[in-house]
């Protein structure tokens, strides 16, 4: 019976299979059918594959695998970075279509995530995202599919799914609906840098805006803003219509977190969920606008819509010309009890310099950095309130105020202005001492020569390099001038002298038997980036000890006494 | 993929008796991953701090004409091993020099030094550490003492961070999910799957130890180096310190390692090597101890102590 119903697919199996036993090939499209809901048409050409070059099923079974070698998984945790033939059923969770310009053709692909495990209901699930280059008109979200053939990505230790044109997609559970993560809501404080989240929070900022596309095509509307919870405010930027108020409160479900710069932001697209939230206890807008005032030591990089306090130190007023026309920019320097920087205001505001230092509010304020230091960007003067006194101590002088932070706190932070830190001496580099910089860009001189204006007399300076350690981290040290020779307890003049009289190197010999395994207390400003962390010091101290006096203690604190 | 950048290594503080005790290592599998030593207190140490009384630094010649200097740094709980070659800085190799003729001359002398931690394990399964300097520079007494109460209390919240990690699960899992100190959890894990149940009492007493003489109880800080004991206890005579000190090594591995069938000559020379000797000069002395009959050779490449003495 089966052979009559499949006689023209088993006609065009023998066709590309001459040795094949037609009731075999019955049996197989039958198997389809019966036990995957696979219509023959479908079964086609994974029957095909498995009747292919050689006669029997059991000896076609064996070849074709060596083949291909199809790496048949049930778990993604199976899977390595470099399996390229893969076969796995898993639930599609999410499924989004987009353009994308490929070699210079416009194609469609589409993205999203899926989930292992698919017909356990409360089994552990992981969760990989997948990119198919089909697109396979098949794949929807919330379906059960079986996928043949396709390769593994890894990249940067992330493991995702590429299903290819040629991945055959057996779709084994119809999708119902969108049952899209059911995500617990995550506090925005612990939002990580990427991945899909949710998160409750109510809309602090919410305001319309237009992403310009690069190649001219048009423009986006978008809307772009803020939502705070009580551990902290993120923005976000929605790209489809938003049109909640502010001071709405709303559960976010399915937000994809991306960072611009260091400072992560919430992406709302199609597949986002956003839907009114109920909470009497949830706090009310102003209570989270006064508790989202940042400090200066929490000011990130491309952050928008900053609150803050802070006390304007230094202020002027700096002229430039753009298109001929001479435009103008104020400039200079904030403090707060957490830390320095500095702000540019590109509207007047209705400060003088001699009422200096002038505490200020900031609101909704844009970060922007230089060299790791935030500055903060004011666009418009009525986003700056003159206040009358500081909430903070008003006794502390911010212009030399230093912060105290652990060597792993600076380490791990963002670059900071005005910090103090103690750590251990474990190398006195042997470029410590008497340089040359080049006299057009302060770069340090090699052989007498700058990497960017080449052959140069160079201007003489003076510097330590070190680098400490402390609590397991560690960072270089550069001391300035004035600093150095207080460190050394050396005039310049006598620096020189040892310098001619000895040599280089053994004058950093000399300095290491002053600093090399002792603890010092460094103050400046430190840079953090990629290459690890620096501190631009101006301050260097060897506090002197007592170790006898230590010893004792120790003793005492060991119950040793 | 992307490549990691290379991070510059932490350095512990580090008294001698925990790096010599220590016989684990780890290497990462790429070219310049980085080597750690991994301690007893869970120290995963690819760069140490060390400080003591430099006690012998002597020049070697190497078989393919390199210079190579071997030093010995004493502090209060024992010796750390070291060697500056020529992938030293010339000054450093300069000041070798300089340091090695006072100490001939019986010069006390306190260094300083940051240094990379090796290891090397003979055929056998023995495990040895030793350093190689990076920078060093003399030191006075106040500093000297200073430095080890700063390694006292590195050592001693190592000792606690160990004591409290025994408190969990031996899993990665568990340790993730403690208070343990982050730098600390990886090393601290595998220095429980190694060695066995540690204890901590020897420890206490270096630490005690060196509290003294940071607070100037004993005068050992700048007292001449205490004589190496030999096993044996035989009279070296003309044969000058180094020698002698070669003579009595030799001896005791010859003695330590000997299953029934004596000990092989490879043996021999790998420990010798590991603790700083020449392998010409092991060599040479192998067969001195052969034909003054302190040692035999049975069988062609083995070798046995004739006159054993009781430990």
């Amino acid at each position: 019976m089966s052979e009559e119903k499949y006689a023209d697919y088993i006609q065009a199996v023998l066709k590309e299979c001459p040795d094949a036993d037609s009731a075999e090939v019955a049996t197989a499209f039958a198997k389809y059918e019966d036990e995957f809901y696979i219509p023959p048409q479908d079964a086609m050409r994974s029957v095909l594959r498995r009747f292919k070059s050689g006669t029997g099923p059991a000896r076609t079974a064996t070849s074709s695998r060596q083949s291909r070698e199809t790496k048949k998984v049930a778990l993604l945790t199976e899977l390595s970075g470099d399996d390229r033939d893969i076969e796995i059923e898993v639930t599609i969770a999410t499924h989004n279509v987009r353009d994308q310009l490929i070699r210079g053709e416009e194609k469609q692909i589409a993205f999203g995530f899926l989930e292992d495990n698919p017909w356990e209901d409360n089994g552990t699930k992981t969760r990989w995202d997948y990119k198919d280059w089909g697109p396979h008109a098949n794949l929807a979200a919330g379906s059960i599919v079986r996928i043949e053939g396709a390769s593994v990505n890894e990249y940067n230790g992330k493991m995702s799914l590429n299903i290819n044109q040629s991945t055959r997609i057996v779709v084994l559970k119809e999708g119902v609906a969108t049952t899209v993560s059911t995500n617990e809501p995550i506090d925005i404080s612990s939002v990580p840098s990427d991945g899909y989240i949710c998160v409750v929070g109510r809309v602090l900022a919410s305001r319309p805006d237009q992403i310009h596309r690069k190649d001219g095509s048009g423009s986006i509307d978008v809307v772009r803003g803020r939502i705070a919870d009580e551990t902290g405010t993120i923005g976000f930027l929605s790209w489809e219509p938003f049109d909640h108020e502010i001071g709405s409160l709303l559960k976010i479900d399915g937000a994809q977190v991306r960072s611009f710069r260091d400072t992560p932001e919430l992406n709302f697209g199609r597949t986002t969920r956003i839907e009114v939230f109920h909470d009497t206890n949830f706090s009310d807008l102003e209570t989270l606008s006064k508790s989202t005032s940042l400090t200066i030591s929490q000011f990130r990089d491309g952050s928008r819509d900053v609150d803050a306090v802070v006390q304007i130190t230094e202020w002027n007023k700096r002229s430039f010309t753009r298109d001929g026309e001479e435009k103008f920019l104020w400039s200079g320097q904030i403090a707060d009890p957490s830390g320095r920087c500095r702000m540019s205001a590109w509207q007047e505001l209705p400060i003088s310099v001699d009422d200096l230092p002038v505490t200020v509010a900031l609101k909704g304020v844009r970060i922007r950095a230089w060299q790791g230091i935030p500055d903060v960007t004011v666009d418009n003067n009525d986003q700056v309130e003159i206040i009358s006194s500081p909430p903070w101590d008003e006794s502390i002088d911010l212009n030399n105020h230093c912060v105290e932070i652990s060597l792993t706190e600076m380490v791990a932070g963002p670059s900071r202005v005005g910090i103090e830190t103690t750590g251990l001496v474990v190398s006195v580099r042997d470029d410590s001492g008497l340089i040359s910089r080049c006299t057009e860009c302060r770069r340090v001189l090699r052989d007498g020569s700058c990497a960017e204006h080449g052959e140069n007399e160079g201007n003489e300076d003076v510097r330590l390099r070190l680098v400490v350690d402390h609590g397991g981290s560690t960072a270089a040290v550069l001391v300035n001038k004035e600093a150095s020779l207080a460190a050394l307890g050396m005039t310049l003049d006598a620096l020189h002298a040892s310098v001619n009289e000895h040599g280089k190197a053994i004058f950093v010999q000399n300095v290491r038997e002053v600093l090399l395994g002792r603890t010092v207390i460094a103050s400046g400003r430190s840079i953090v980036d990629e290459q690890g962390a620096m501190l631009l010091s101006d301050s260097l101290e060897i506090p002197e000890k007592d170790a006898q006096l230590r010893a004792t203690e120790l003793r005492t604190l060991w119950g040793w006494a | 993929m992307q490549r990691q950048r290379i991070v510059r290594q932490p350095a512990f503080l580090m008294l001698a008796s925990e790096f010599g005790t220590a016989t684990l290592n780890e290497k990462g599998s790429g070219e310049f991953d980085p080597s750690f030593v991994i301690t007893k207190l869970g120290s995963k140490a690819n760069r140490i701090v060390a400080c003591g009384l430099l006690e012998r630094l002597e020049i070697r010649e190497t078989s393919n004409g390199s210079t190579l200097y071997q030093g010995q740094l004493r502090d209060p709980t024992g010796l750390h091993y070291f060697s500056v070659g020529d992938y030293n800085s010339e000054t450093m190799r300069e000041m070798c020099n300089k340091w090695s003729e006072r100490t001939d001359e019986g010069e006390p002398i306190l260094l300083m030094m940051t240094a990379k931690t090796r290891w090397y394990q003979t055929d056998e399964g023995a495990v040895y550490t030793s350093l190689r300097p990076e920078e060093a520079c003399e030191v006075t007494r106040d500093v000297y003492a200073n430095w080890l109460l700063d390694a006292c209390e590195a050592t001693m919240s190592r000792m606690k961070a160990y004591s409290s990690s025994l408190e969990f699960e031996p899993t990665m899992d568990a340790y993730e999910r403690s208070d343990l100190p982050a730098g600390m959890k990886q090393g601290l894990l595998a220095a429980r799957n190694h060695y066995d149940e540690v204890d901590l009492e020897p420890f206490n007493l270096n630490l005690m130890q060196a509290l003294d003489i940071a607070e100037g109880r004993i005068a050992a800080a700048t007292t001449p180096p205490p004589m190496m004991r030999l096993p044996e206890g035989e009279e070296v005579d003309a044969a000058s310190q180094g020698d002698g000190e070669l003579r009595g090594f030799i001896l005791h591995v010859v003695q330590h390692f000997d299953q029934g069938d004596g000990v092989d000559f490879n043996t021999i020379l790998k420990n010798a090597a590991a603790r700083g000797y020449v392998r010409e000069q092991a060599e040479a002395m192998l067969d001195e101890l052969s034909d003054s009959g302190e040692i035999a050779e049975p069988r062609f490449g083995w070798f046995r102590a004739l006159a054993p003495t009781e430990e």
